[in-house]
């Protein structure tokens, strides 16, 4: 995990994106096996029932995801502020989604170094999240 | 599906912006850091083991259901469309925080692909034992009519 500072980050610099495949599995076990949850995320049928094409990837499974990508992009000297996600299209277990973000805005506030993000997940090139991330990002020393 | 012109929020419904509920006792575990961290090949040495220091997204863990006090139900059904986290300071392994949940919105959206809905916003504020917020959450449910089959 590399450290990106201030300085070299430009408007419109792209993230490279990162692919993950979303599993039953991963869902479930994201909540912890002994944890109660959602049906739909862990079996296929219960989110058919529920008019789904399969089992649901979790929202917050999601999220969590952007936020790791951010994160690692922004190196561990970074701190995130805020990470806002509207949640677009149901994602289902099974079809690869792919992170990919790019820097909209950069700026000071009260002497921090603010980066903003905009993130989205796509599957099949759609989006099915769309993100708006913050985070402080020191100066290179 | 009939188009609704009017706004189906009642005075009732307004009544509970800005309602709070009881505090909510919730840890976050160092055993859920440790899974959701592998799960998600996290190498951010902050959090790494032995650190006392929880990754960002183990609020994934830790969001208390919406009180039923709280929540108007305008409309028959709701999903949850938008998440927003934010942090103010490191939250702490197995360090309790209260998480007080408010009622901030509740509007109208008419119109729209689906057509008329109501949106529901809601914040979690995370206190530390200083009664500091180490984190917020921000949900808003859109609440809906499911069509008759």
């Amino acid at each position: 995990m590399s450290q990106r500072y201030f300085e070299d980050i430009a408007t419109d610099d792209e993230l490279e994106p990162r692919e993950q495949l979303p599993t039953e599995d991963k869902a479930v076990e994201f909540f912890g096996r002994d944890n109660p949850t959602n049906p739909a995320f862990g079996d296929a049928e219960a989110g058919r029932r529920m008019g789904f094409g399969g089992a649901l990837v979790p929202g917050l499974l999601k999220l969590s995801w952007i936020t790791n990508y951010v994160g690692m992009w922004a190196g561990s000297e970074a701190n995130l502020r805020s990470v806002r996600v509207a949640f677009r299209r149901p994602d289902i277990a099974g079809r690869p989604l792919t992170l990919a973000g790019r820097v909209v805005d950069k700026r000071q506030e009260d002497g921090v170094n603010v980066v903003e993000l905009e993130v989205v997940t796509l599957a099949d090139d759609q989006p099915t999240v769309r993100g708006n991330v913050q985070v402080e990002i020191p100066s290179r020393p | 599906m009939a188009d609704v012109t009017e706004s189906k929020i009642t005075d009732e419904h307004r009544a509970m912006l800005g309602q709070r509920s009881d505090p909510i006792e919730v840890v976050p575990k160092t055993a859920d850091a440790q899974r959701m961290r592998d799960l998600l090949g996290d190498t951010d040495p902050r959090w790494a083991d032995g650190t006392g220091i929880a990754p960002p997204y183990i609020l994934a863990m830790m969001e208390p259901r919406l009180p039923a006090e709280l929540s108007p139900q305008v409309l028959s059904s709701g999903i949850l469309t938008q998440t927003e986290w934010k942090f103010s300071q490191p939250i702490k392994l197995e360090e309790p925080l209260q998480a007080v949940t408010q009622l901030i919105d509740v509007r109208d959206r008419l119109g729209g692909r689906y057509g008329y809905s109501v949106l529901v916003m809601f914040q979690t504020s995370y206190l530390n034992s200083d009664g500091e917020e180490a984190a917020a959450s921000l949900r808003t449910i859109t609440q809906f009519d499911r069509p008759e089959s």
